[in-house]
Order: C-alpha cells, then structure tokens, then sequence
C-alpha cells in the first residue's frame, strides 16, 4: 500500500517525524519498505523555484516553428522570457512556472537559464507530466485565473508529496486503506483521528431501481445509487496527484472517483454507464455455461459457473470484485451513471482471479476480507465527489444485504496478555489501547470487536495480540524454565553423520540434488498434477538420476576426480496415504565397479557392518553389478562421458538396523597371530566371497582375518580354472598358537573346501 | 677377563680405559656406532660394569663410578651432536620443506550440510531433540491444522505442489509441528530442518525446493519473552555472540500473536550496509506464540501448554553469511563452488 502522507494527514494529526513513525509501525502494524517522494523534491528551498504564472505575450519562435517564446509574470519585477514547446496557451493563460535553479521531480534535472534557438529561457512552463500529477502530456497545465502570479506552487497544486509504502498483512484488510493506517497511526502516536470522509449530497429523486441478489454468501451486500448529468472529464489536480502517490492511473473522473474512495476506505466500488444496462436491472448471480464477457483490460473471457458475475437483464456486465466490462464502461459520452458499493467474499474472487489469471487493485481488497459496513460509507463518500466534481445528481438508490452479524462480544482477561507477552502490562493501559482501536471494553471485560476486526479478532488470543503488539518492543528476553532436557541426536542422526564424514574423508564431495526429476526407473514414481516444468515432475524413488546429472554438470564444467554423495529421501509410492520417505545415501564416482565397491566397504566398515556382495543387474545401465544388503554397486554402461563411472546406493534406516549395538572386545594383543598365505585352484565361477565366507565358517572361533590377496589365470592353472590366493590370520586369545595347530587349521580350510567347491590348495 | 683381574687394574688403567672409550664414543657416525660403543665400553658385558660387580671398597666404587658417569655423559652429548650433524646433512642437500606433501584425498560437507549441522547443534545444546519429517503432507498437516485459513492464497495450486487434492509436497516445515505434537507428549522441544516446495519459479533468491528449519517449544507457561531469549542464544551462537534481536508484528495462520524476527547486521553490527539495506537489520523469519487452536487441533489442552515456534530458510543463512549471489548454485554441486566451503 502506498500512502501519500498529505493524504494521511487529512485523517490523522501527528506531529512525529516521518522516520520515526516508519520506524515505530514496522513494530505494531505492518512491515515499512521505503519512504519515497513523489513529484518536486522538498529539500532546501527547492519549492521556492516553482511558482504561479501569468502569461502576458506568447508568440512563435522567430527560429523555431514549433516553440513558442512567451513573456510570463511570476510575481517579480520583470517578467520572465520562457520558451515552450506547447501551444495549448496564449497570452493571459495561468500556468505553472519553474525558475532556474529548481530541481525536478526524480531529483535528477535541475532547470538552469540557457538560449534556445537565440532566444534567451529562463525558466520553464510546466505540465502535468512533469509535475509526476498525470500521464497527460498533450499541453502545459493551465491554472485558475484567479491566482496571483508569484503565488508558491506547492500553496495551489500538490507539487510532491512523501510516500509512505507498506506491506499489507493478510489478516488486516483494514490496513488497504488510507483511513485505516491513520486509525493505526493515531493509536500509536496518540494523535487525533478525524471522522470518517463523506457527506451524503442533496437526492434529487427517487427513480426505481431494481437490484437482485442470487448469492448472498458470496455478495453479502450491494448498493447501487443511480446519478444523472454526470459530466466525464478530468480529475482536478489534486485528485490526481493523490491517485498518481497511491502508485495507480488517473483515467477520468467518475472511475478515479471510484478508485480514490477505494484507496481512502478500502472498500472497492464500480460504476456503470446505466443507459448501456439492458433493462436497467442488476442481478448478482453465478455466470452460466458458455457466457462470456469482455473485461476492461480488452480481454475477452469465458465465464465459469463458478465465477460470480454482475448482470444487468441480459448479459454479465462485471466479474463480481475482479473486474468490470467493457460493455458498460463510462466513457466521455457517459451522463448517467450506476454506482456499485457491494461487498464480496475472499474465496469467490480469488478463485475467479485465478481462473483469469487476474490481478486488481479491488481483488487484493476482497480477498482479505472487506468490512461488509464500509459499502455504506464508501457509496456515501463516493456520491458526495460525484456531486462534488462531475456535477451528478444523485437521482435513486436500492440495497440488498444478508442478515447483519451481531459484532462478536470476547471474554477477556488482561493476565492473558501478560502470560502470553512474559511482561506486565497495566490493565488500563490494556483498556485504552482496546479503546482506541474501536473496540468497545465493557467494565467487566467484555470486548466487543469493531466490524473492520470482525473477521481476524475472533478470539481471546486474538484480542491479545491487539494488545501485545503495541509492546513488542519491551519484552524481555528470557529462556524456558526447563523440567526436562533432552538434547541429543537420535541414533541413526548419529550414524548418518557418520557416514557423511567418512565418504568426505574418502574424497566424495556432498550433492544436493532436486527431489522432483525428469524420469525416474521406477515407472510407479509419484507424478505431479501440474509440475512446475517437465524437469521437475516425478518424485524420484532413487537418487542415482539426479546424481547422474549432477556428474554431468561437472564433466560439463571441466572438473576432474569427480566423486558425489548425497543423503536424502526418496519416495516410495504406498498403498493409500503419503507415500514412504527412507533416507538414501546415494553416490557416483569416476572410477570402475570395485573403485566404487571400496566406498562403500568403507561405510560398511564405518558402521561394524561385514558387506555381503552378491552379482546382480541392480540398474539397467550397469555392465558390472552386485547387490549389497539394504542396497546396491553397480558400473555404468556407456554414459557418453569420459572414462568409467560407478554408482551405489543403499537404504540407510535398513543398514542401520545391521549396526550392532555394541563390539565387545576381542584380545588381539596378549598372543601372537599365526599368518598362512593359502592360494586354492578352483572353477571360474566361483566367487572369491564364497572362498572367504566359507573360510571363515571351517576356521572358526580361532580365524582372526581373511584377506583375499589376487585372482590369478595362466601359467600352471588349467582351462577353466583360476588361483584365488587369501592371507589368513588365526589367533587365540588363551594361548600362542603351535605349528601343529597351524597346520590342524590349514587342513581344516582345505578339507571344507575342497568338499564345497572342489577346491584344491595350489602348492 | 675375569672379575679379579679387573680388579686388579690400578688408577692408570682406568684412565687410559676412559681415553680409548671416550675415542671410540666420539668417533661414532651414526645412531648404531654409537650405541656399539656404548655396548663395547659401558655395557653390562665390559671391562668397566664386570669391574664395578666386583668392587667392594668405597674408593674403588667412587673411582669406577665417576668413570661411568663422565662416559654416559659423554654418550648423552656425542648423541645430541649426531642429531645436530644429520640435521645439516638434510639442510645441505637440500630438501625443499615448501613442496606439497603427498596428496590425501578428502572431499567436503555441502554448505548446506554445514549450516545445519551447527543449527542441530546449537539446538541440542540447548537441549532440542532434531526431528526427521516426511516431505510430502497431507493437507490436514501442512494447512488446515495450522488453521490456516480454506481462502489463504499459500493454498493455492499456483504457489502450491499438491499431489492430490489431500495431498501436498510441503510448503514449510510447520508440518512437522503437528506430527511431533501427535507422536510426542509434552514437553516438547524440537527443531526440524528439512525440504520444502513451493511453486516459484527459479532465479536468484527463489528455488521450488528449499531448506527450511522448523523449531517448536511447547511447555507449562511458555512466553513471547522465553521465544526472544531463544531466538538470542540462536543467532549469537551462529552469528557472534555482540548481535541482538527484535519482534516485528507479523501474520500467521499457526501463531497468535506472529512477529518476524530480526537480528543485528552481522556485516556492518548495525551501522546500514547493503546486506542489511542500510537499516542496520536483517530479516531471518518468522515466529510466534503458538496458537491455541492449533493445539486443539491435536488434542493438547491449551490451558494446560503453550509454545512458540520459529522457522527460518538455511539457504538465506549461506548466502548472507558467505556471500552467495545466487542460491541456485547450492543445487548445481559444481565441484569448484562446493570446494570453496
């Protein structure tokens, strides 16, 4: 919302400085983001440069045919010579005068005495334009004839004003309008809030006026005041001005009218041309299948059953609280005129604004929540400047409305305040402050909420913070007082940190990578509805896709050694409900299948756990692969990248549950190992794993290690056959192990599997 | 020799024993010479330790002994002048201490990562438990037992991921609000970071996926007051213990009264920079007093408890604190910018 001050003034005395109340209201009301100036900077004595002025000759320019050289009387001595491009003047005109050294709206430009075309200027004649009132550029602004050349300017039209710009909280539709942030404002500094604007004008007749409402939930109110010899033009220059600071378009009188007491009250209002409603009537209701309606903006749109329309006899005429239609527009040859003052639900013109993808300054008003009571004021305050400024005759009236709620009546107890706060609060500090805002305290505490309040104050909480936020400032800073402390990462927090800094430690750096992919392998992944883009529209029930990319991206930029992990969820669709989210820890690396296998010993190892590996087609790129409990290793196949790359990926809270609890002590100290290097002629297709697992099972209680040494095909070993070779370790911890035990457990080893695998030990 | 023989050796022997050790001793180039004379001449096998066992008068016990003493010495400095030789030796061939040593491989954290590891930790310093919650909500979670508002435009499928009509992809942690008051009794006090979604199209302050971290106290008598001191001990743990912090007035569904909280520039300590715009202060979010309908809600008596709760973007931490002009490089993983933290 942006508010000029001049305006804000009009409504509410304060003598703060405007710094100071920016600075107080971000506290209580609503956030401030900038104070800016509209039209002629006010620094030094800038104002003192533009004046009124008399033209006393106006001529063409004896070199220039489309300059006029004009000698004006600005209230000195000597008249001053001003060229000018425009010619909608001649001598006698009244005009706005700049003289050399005043500096320009924008602060940019200052005017300085300077020859064009021969012709000495000395000054400047101005426009609405540049005095930042309009948009108007077809000539110079002309002035009453009644003022005295020499007057100060900013004495006769609003030169520039400061604009207070503030956010609008959703639950304070109360603060969309001028008079609204002036109560707000005389509430926090005390100053005096003036009554509300508008005077009803004198009611010429009483001409019928038939209005229907089909949905009183939605419209709850509708007033429509007919006026006639309305004359359409412009709004005078302060009415501009005011429209221009509030950061919207001055387009006539009779719609800047209505946007004025808009942005005065916060209620929204509309005017018809009422000669172009068929038959004269206005029907609220739902639009009807297959109806349409160009909108003011030129767009033409097709009506949902949803939307709520205003209908004259015949045909939509208005998107009910978005936009009104083209087919009723007031234009210049307009002179009679329908005045809307209604009131709207949030909910319908929302929806409908979105089904149109619209935007208005009326919406923003409605969805928040318009007081239903302001329609009277605002139809009130609008007819008293139709009147006032576009000669209209107020000529009939008709209202419709819903039952009038009963002001919501709150139990209230001021120690709430101060148990919610942590400060103490005077109750009658709490009762002038409730008072102040509008609410009606009773002696016992009864709070009556005003009807701007009716729809966010509903509550005892609510009349709390009314209270509360006028002392933000002083709360104190405290901590709880605590029965029970609990702090500490759960176990698998523990070891997912765990993990995170092993794979740091083994040269993977951390990816994040998004949640939602292009493709995902699963083809039951979790689609969006409406995905933001076709990139990020599966839910992704593995991370490799989106580490994949991520490695791309890297070869793209050059980089080398590339090795990724992540730790994140994925989303496994379920029968009915939310879908499932275990932690995945995710990671792809330059390198072949055991570069990747060794990573992932390594968590295993981190975590106590013995990796057991056995060859699967885990993904369909992959040309090595195995599974591993709670997950998988794979190489890729050809990627179109440099060299071999390798994935794994494994389900944490599933490997979590393998993690014992605790290691008990093993003594490895007290005596000796015993160390065999045992090399076994075996089938091609037996796994080195098997060998090892089924090493240690002969072994028993007394293996202390298997470590697989080579895989070996050639030389001495037969077609069809390998040499896998392991260094053993066996070691007790009640004695040193004999040679003759060395040799009893070799031939245990041999025996178990050579009966297994026929396998025999290589000499 | 034997025992009686050595005993034998007058003052003279002994004295020429002490030259021809002392010879052999500083005569030593190395660590293992050296030790081999120290075996030779005073080790339990020589002349000079055989003869002290078989002393039984003080004079020759004061004699052999102060032998023994001068040789150890001896020993102890030839053996600090080694060091000093083979550390010259080094100097004089010229070994070049300002090569790299050999590479260990190491990777890193994402910043991210970082940052929300020391926010868990300053949280479970002050004795909060971290919650893990699932990204996709029901609508009951992430909205409507927030109370917010069926007419709330935060709801609407332009700002909103849903999956279907009961179903969203989280738009806050606020959620985890809810499952933790339903799964925990009170006290309860947590923090929960985690993704959220929203439909904002990427540039360079806006992302669809997001890191959020939600905080919640819910205990007997908490105040405004005890959220201002919490906020406090937080942002001095992360941004230096001189910054301060302010309430503002603020609107949310789910808090009652909402402020947003500020706290000191930690750039120029509130004096106006263009981190701050000048005001000396910087947003971090959003915050309040638990509403007491949200406890309704799930079944917690709000005459009984009360809570605040807080929630604040990691990304915006990052940015402003390592000066990051845009967060979509958080989601790139570009290793050269991931190396840099």
């Amino acid at each position: 919302m942006k508010v000029p001050v001049s305006w804000l003034r009009e409504y509410v005395d304060f003598s703060w400085r405007l710094e100071e109340l920016a600075r107080r209201l971000v506290f209580t009301s609503t956030e401030v983001d900038r104070i800016v100036r509209r039209g002629v900077p006010d620094t030094g004595d800038n104002l003192k440069h533009f004046v009124v002025g008399r033209v006393l000759e106006a001529g063409k320019h004896p070199n220039a045919d489309k300059l006029q050289l004009t000698k004006v009387d600005v209230g000195e001595a000597e008249p001053r010579s001003i060229v000018c491009g425009a010619w909608n003047f001649g001598a006698g005109a009244t005009v706005a005068v700049v003289v050399p050294g005043g500096v320009m709206p924008g602060g940019e430009f200052t005017i300085e005495k300077r020859k064009l075309r021969g012709e000495v200027s000395d000054g400047m004649i101005l426009s609405e334009r540049e005095l930042e009132l309009g948009q108007d550029h077809g000539g110079i602004m002309l002035l009453s004839d009644e003022l005295e050349p020499g007057t100060p300017l900013a004495d006769v039209v609003p030169v520039g004003d400061d604009i207070l710009e503030l956010e609008t909280l959703n639950n304070r539709p109360d603060l969309t309008s001028i008079y609204g942030i002036a109560r707000e404002v005389a509430v926090l500094t005390g100053g005096e809030l003036r009554p509300m604007p508008g005077t009803e004008p004198e009611r010429v007749a009483d001409e019928p006026l038939d209005i229907r409402i089909e949905d009183l939930e939605r419209c709850p109110r509708y007033i429509g005041r007919l006026f006639g010899d309305v004359q359409v033009g412009d709004s005078p220059a302060w009415l501009k001005a005011r429209i221009v600071g509030a950061g919207m378009r001055p387009i006539s009188n009779v719609v800047d009218i209505t946007n004025y007491v808009m942005l005065a009250l916060g209620s929204p209002l509309h005017a018809f041309d009422y000669e172009r409603l068929a038959e004269g009537r206005i029907v609220v209701r739902r639009a009807t299948q297959g109806e349409a309606l160009e909108t003011l903006d030129g767009t033409a749109r097709e009506l949902d059953p949803e939307d709520l329309v205003i209908a004259d006899g015949e045909r939509p005429i208005a998107i009910g609280g978005v936009m009104g239609g083209a087919n009723t527009e007031v234009g210049e040859s307009t002179t009679s005129v329908l005045l809307e003052a209604a009131n709207f639900e949030p909910l319908t013109v929302l929806r409908s604004g979105e089904r149109h993808h619209m935007r208005t300054e009326s919406q923003t008003r409605w969805e928040k929540g318009v007081d239903p009571e302001l329609a009277g004021a605002a139809a009130t305050y609008a007819s008293q400047l139709l009147a006032e400024l576009a000669g209209g005759r107020w000529s009939g009236e008709a209202e419709v409305r819903a039952d009038v709620h009963a002001p919501a009546n709150i139990a209230f107890r001021p120690a709430y305040t101060e148990a919610v706060l942590g400060l103490e609060v005077a109750e009658a500090e709490q009762r002038e402050r409730l008072e102040q805002l509008g609410f009606d305290v009773s002696a016992d505490w009864q709070v009556t909420v005003p009807t701007w309040r009716a729809r966010d104050v509903r509550r005892e909480i609510d009349v709390v913070e009314e209270v509360a936020r006028f002392r933000l400032e002083d709360v104190p800073l405290t901590l709880p007082r605590r029965q029970a402390m609990f702090g500490r990462l759960k176990h698998e927090q523990r070891l997912r940190r765990g993990i995170e800094d092993v794979l740091v430690g083994a040269g993977f750096y951390e990816a994040y990578t998004y949640s939602l992919q292009p493709s995902d392998p699963d083809p039951s992944a979790i689609e969006l509805p409406v995905p933001l883009s076709s990139q990020q529209r599966l839910l992704r029930t593995t991370l490799a896709v989106g580490l994949l990319s991520a490695a791309r991206h890297n070869v793209d930029s050059g980089n080398e050694r590339i090795r990724l992990f992540e730790v994140a969820h994925v989303y496994l669709p379920q029968q009915g409900g939310v879908p499932r989210e275990p932690w995945r820890l995710g990671g792809i690396l330059q390198g072949d299948f055991f570069a990747a296998k060794g990573a992932v010993e390594a968590v295993f190892s981190a975590l106590q756990v013995e990796p057991r590996f056995e060859r699967a087609r885990p993904i369909e790129q992959a040309t090595v692969g195995a599974t591993v409990q709670s997950g998988w290793v794979a190489q890729y196949g050809p990627l179109g990248l440099d060299g071999e790359w390798s994935a794994f990926e494994l389900e944490l809270d599933e490997l979590f549950m393998l993690v014992p609890e605790r290691v008990l002590y093993r003594d490895v100290v007290s005596y000796p190992p015993l160390r065999l290097d045992l090399a076994f002629v075996v089938d091609e297709g037996v796994p080195a794993g098997e060998l090892a697992a089924a090493i240690r099972e002969a072994a028993g209680e007394e293996l202390q290690a298997v470590r697989f040494l080579s895989d070996y095909r050639g030389d001495q070993i037969p077609d069809g056959k390998k040499s896998i070779a392991f260094a053993v370790a066996f070691q007790s911890a009640q004695r040193t192990l004999s040679d003759e035990d060395g040799a009893r457990l070799r031939n245990v080893v041999v025996e178990a599997l050579g009966s297994r695998f026929d396998a025999s030990l290589r000499a | 020799m034997d025992s009686v023989a050595a005993m034998s050796l007058d003052d003279a022997n002994w004295t020429a024993y002490e030259a021809g050790a002392r010879a052999a001793i500083d005569a030593a180039l190395s660590d293992a010479e050296l030790d081999a004379a120290r075996v030779a001449w005073l080790g339990r096998k020589s002349e000079l330790v055989q003869a002290l066992r078989g002393v039984r008068d003080r004079e020759s016990g004061m004699l052999l002994n102060g032998v023994r003493g001068r040789l150890e010495t001896a020993v102890a400095e030839r053996e600090t002048a080694l060091q000093q030789l083979l550390w010259e030796a080094a100097a004089d061939s010229g070994v070049d201490v300002t090569i790299p040593g050999l590479p260990v491989e190491r990777g890193r954290l994402h910043l991210l990562t970082q940052i929300r590891r020391e926010i868990e930790d300053v949280f479970l310093g002050m004795g909060y438990e971290v919650w893990d919650g699932n990204e996709v909500a029901t609508v009951w979670e992430n909205f409507d037992a927030l109370t917010s508002d069926p007419g709330h435009p935060s709801r609407s499928i332009n700002d909103t991921f849903y999956i279907d009509s009961d179903t969203v992809l989280r738009t806050h942690t606020s959620p985890d609000q809810i499952r933790a008051m339903l799964a925990r009794t009170p006290p309860l006090y947590m923090v929960s970071p985690g993704r959220c979604y929203r439909r904002d199209t990427p540039d360079a302050t806006h992302s669809p996926i997001f890191l959020q971290v939600e905080c919640l106290a819910v205990d007997r008598g908490i105040t405004l007051a005890d959220l201002q001191g919490t906020v406090l001990q937080f942002f001095r743990a992360l941004f230096g213990e001189d910054r301060e912090v302010r309430m503002r007035t603020s609107f949310f569904p789910f808090t009652e009264p909402s402020v947003e909280f500020d706290v000191t520039c930690f750039i120029c300590s509130g004096r106006g920079c263009a981190t701050c715009k000048r005001s000396g202060w910087i947003e971090m979010g959003g915050a309040g007093w638990v509403d007491p309908d949200v406890f309704r809600n799930v079944d917690l008596d709000p005459d009984e408890w009360q809570g605040f709760a807080f929630g604040f973007g990691i990304e915006r931490i990052a940015m402003l604190r390592h000066g990051l002009p845009d967060l979509r490089a958080f989601w790139e993983n570009d290793l050269r910018v991931l190396g840099q933290f």
